[in-house]
């Protein structure tokens, strides 16, 4: 129960997906709901089982700016978490004991695979700088440097549920008043080695994915970065800040089962879903609409839908569910800093974007998906995201609408 | 506020397995090595050779009284390391391995997770094309993969959180951990650290410049604080703590290894990204602003385990961040890096173990140390009147965690 504890409230949004650079290109793309995915480009995907995916553009580069020495995933996670603040119309002051908490499964992994090649072929360049960023904490240690955040930093790497968790340990760090202010999301690039190892799982669809479809048949694959800024309601309402929503509670569970199947009983997303309501305060009654782990794989994609069967019960018919994954690809580490974006501008418009795909739903699911065209939804006030990960991870974060109306 | 405490540790590194051999380590004053061979050539020609590895004379450390060989086979290094010290720590803390009413969550950190997973991995792949990759392989190599292998083997099914904070890791993973008791969310966390050091990190931290290289005697003494110090010597291994409410543990009768009674978090943004910065005087300022804010003064505090490792621009930090938190009043320093090795979480094991009785052995020689750092490192145990110690960890690129631990 959030009880007196202070309310955390999302000031600012930065995106970079596979429709664009910013938050206005993942709006319009979502809208339209025209899937973001399409051959690989920063490898040669011809060998590969599978060629598509949602790439992202890296930011341009500017002469003398400090980020082209970044790596990919970091110049994504910066130019985030740049848009945020800005979104936000905080000052570099404001930001000086400010938190940062991110998510990343990759890290510079891009450039790990690089490095790693140069060194098998004994090359006198080996790009050491390069191998520096190959860890996961680069992009937030990236994000903290470039904006000289002094406060607590904190990545979390747990494969697909590591935003999430970047967002709870956000969510705790600001309740407890460890900071006011805080940038909170993640970032992920593309690395050959991981599309390969997904791809040695079946777990890739040769096309744009179909979740909760029929013929699922994998998930797409997709890079980029999705940011909050994220303040206590003191700090935001002190300096008259535009409220977006309230990042109202979290709950994670792990099923304890299998490194990279879940658990046929659903009780690990039920529960995590479960707990997150709990500390927001909310029931499964008043949830207008969840943001799905939505992945495509066919057991996922079960035993996520059995688990929002159980939540909601009979009135599950009536929840819209949507899959983000499905136009842009998977974040991987990223997906639910941008999943986390994607629910405070359906509370924002009170609306949700549709799956990708044309194609019904799969009736044995039993879910409301959202196809076809952008679900209106007069009255939402409460959105669920969640993530499902590699070691049986299930994250939940809730959102609400801004409390202003 | 509720009070944490820790009442189990598990603790595996260059030193041996458990706490007894880490005290006898520390005693010592001087690391195990042994040789990592580098068939690949990955290593400069000349370069330190040597690492504190889960080895004796040669063989894999035996972890069969907490892991079953079978089992182990079917899991990367960092996997093996974690899931022994985790359940090390359930039998240190009195706890049964097989899942009661409680919740138990895991929070564990690692700096370079299943590295030599990931070379196979990588190799595998260019010899011989993606469409090779192998699914287990790849599945193990996350990195958080040891703490889902934990869970899995004690089932442990609350929230299960991996952080990646280079050398911070290990007391950040602590503080989440922390927090997910004292919320009430979970009854008991295991929670730590777990590092691989295989050819290919430390070829490359060899590259970087991180390593301390051998005496003339073949033995690699990083002399933390010394005024010669060149780099750190690589360390892996885990080490696992239990941590329970003080209530639940009081209630069951468990013995207490510590209270964590404070905690603290923040960044260095002058660090680059591969080495630490120069940022101390506002790394102090934060550490002096939290502790004040739970009720400390560093007077409070009896002692500092702190993270040097003999890291040339790490120590230099360190040193700045101590004399900006307690002026002249600096209290005892251990610097137990140099036995455990950086990486693997030793240097949290060994604040516990130094509450709890043990001696560290003078690791840098007085006549060695830097004057510039103005830093003196203690010999033997803890003062008779200690009960607080500062554990401080200040990792490359800036993050930097501490917390206060209190002897119960």
């Amino acid at each position: 129960m959030s009880g007196t504890r202070p309310r955390i409230f999302v000031t600012g949004l930065g995106a970079v997906t596979g429709f664009g650079a910013g938050v206005a290109a993942l709006a319009r793309g979502l809208r339209r709901g025209a899937p973001a995915i399409s051959p690989v480009t920063t490898f040669d995907p011809g060998a590969h089982r599978t060629q598509l995916a949602g790439m992202a553009p890296l930011p341009p580069q500017r002469e003398g700016d400090p980020a082209a020495r970044l790596g990919r995933g970091e110049r994504f996670a910066v130019q985030a978490a740049e848009e945020a603040i800005v979104h936000a119309g905080l000052g570099a002051a404001e930001l000086t004991a400010a938190g940062v908490f991110f998510g990343s499964s990759n890290g510079g992994l891009l450039e790990g695979e690089a490095f790693f090649r140069r060194l098998r072929r004994r090359e006198r360049r080996l790009g050491l700088r390069q191998v520096a960023s190959h860890q996961n904490n680069g992009p937030g240690d990236a994000v903290a440097r470039r904006f000289q955040c002094t406060g607590p930093v904190l990545t979390c790497s747990s494969a697909c549920t590591s935003a999430n968790m970047a967002l709870a340990a956000a969510l705790d760090a600001l309740r407890a008043g460890e900071c006011e202010v805080a940038l909170a999301g993640g970032a992920d690039a593309l690395s050959e080695v991981t599309y390969a190892g997904f791809n040695a799982l079946r777990a890739v669809d040769p096309g744009p994915s179909r979740p909760f479809r029929v013929d699922r048949a994998g998930l797409s694959m997709g890079e980029g970065a999705g940011v909050l800024l994220l303040e206590t309601e003191a700090h935001a309402r002190a300096r008259g800040a535009v409220v977006l929503a309230e990042l109202a509670g979290a709950g994670a569970t792990c099923d304890a089962h299998h490194m990279s199947a879940p658990k046929d009983d659903a009780l690990g997303p039920l529960h995590a879903m479960q707990r997150a309501l709990d500390d927001a305060g909310e029931s499964p009654s008043s949830v207008a609409f969840v943001n799905a782990h939505g992945t495509g794989t066919p057991h996922n994609d079960v035993v996520e839908a059995r688990a929002l069967r159980e939540l909601f019960g009979e009135r599950v018919a009536d929840v819209p569910v949507t899959s983000t994954k499905s136009l842009v690809g998977h974040l991987l580490g990223a997906c639910g800093g941008l999943e986390a974006v994607v629910c405070v501008l359906g509370l924002l418009y009170r609306e949700v974007h549709p799956t990708g795909g044309d194609d019904p739903a799969d009736p044995e699911l039993g879910l409301d998906v959202v196809i076809g065209g952008v679900r209106r939804l007069a009255g939402a006030r409460v959105a669920l995201s969640n993530n499902l990960a590699f070691g049986g991870n299930n994250v939940t974060v809730v959102f609400r609408r801004a409390p202003h109306d | 506020m509720t009070t944490v405490v820790i009442t189990g540790l598990g603790t595996i590194g260059g030193f041996g397995a458990g706490s007894e051999a880490l005290a006898a380590a520390l005693a010592r004053g001087v690391a195990e090595v042994s040789e990592l061979r580098d068939p690949a050539g990955y290593r400069d020609a000349g370069a330190v050779n040597a690492a504190a590895l889960c080895r004796r004379n040669g063989e894999d450390l035996d972890l069969s009284p907490w892991l079953d060989p079978g089992r182990a086979r079917r899991m990367s290094a960092p996997s093996r390391f974690a899931v022994a010290a985790a359940r090390m720590a359930l039998r240190d803390a009195g706890l049964p391995v097989e899942r009661g009413p409680a919740t138990r969550a895991v929070a564990m950190a690692t700096t370079f997770g299943a590295g030599v997973f990931t070379e196979r991995l990588l190799c595998e792949f260019l010899d011989s094309g993606p469409r090779t990759a192998s699914p287990f392989l790849f599945t193990d190599c996350v990195a958080s993969a040891p703490a889902g292998q934990i869970a899995i083997d004690l089932q442990a099914t609350g929230p299960n959180v991996t952080v990646v904070q280079r050398e911070a890791g290990p007391l950040l993973a602590l503080i989440e951990g922390a927090r997910e008791v004292a919320s009430g969310r979970s009854d008991v966390v295991l929670a730590g650290h777990v590092d691989e050091i295989g050819t290919l990190v430390h070829a490359v931290l060899g590259k970087l410049g991180a390593l301390c290289a051998p005496d003339e005697d073949g033995m690699i003494r990083p002399r933390p604080f010394g005024r010669t110090r060149r780099g750190f010597l690589a360390g892996e291994g885990s080490t696992v703590v239990v941590l329970e409410r003080v209530a639940d543990a009081r209630a069951r009768g468990a013995r207490v290894l510590a209270k964590i009674i404070a905690h603290a978090r923040a960044f260095d943004p002058t660090a680059p990204r591969a080495d630490w910065g120069r940022g101390g005087a506002v790394l102090a300022s934060m550490l002096r602003a939290r502790l004040a804010r739970l009720g400390l003064t560093p007077g409070d505090l009896d002692a500092v385990v702190s993270g040097a490792s003999g890291s040339v621009r790490g120590d230099s930090l360190e040193a700045e961040v101590l004399r900006g938190l307690f002026g002249a009043n600096m209290p005892p320093v251990f610097a137990p890096k140099a036995v455990t090795g950086e990486y693997g979480g030793g240097n949290l094991a060994a604040a516990l173990v130094l509450l709890g009785g043990a001696s560290c052995a003078q690791v840098t020689a007085p006549d060695m140390l830097d004057p510039a750092l103005g830093i003196a490192l203690h010999d033997g145990g803890l003062p008779a009147r200690a009960r607080r110690v500062l554990v401080s960890s200040l990792a490359s690129g800036g993050a930097a965690a501490w917390v206060v631990l209190e002897k119960p």
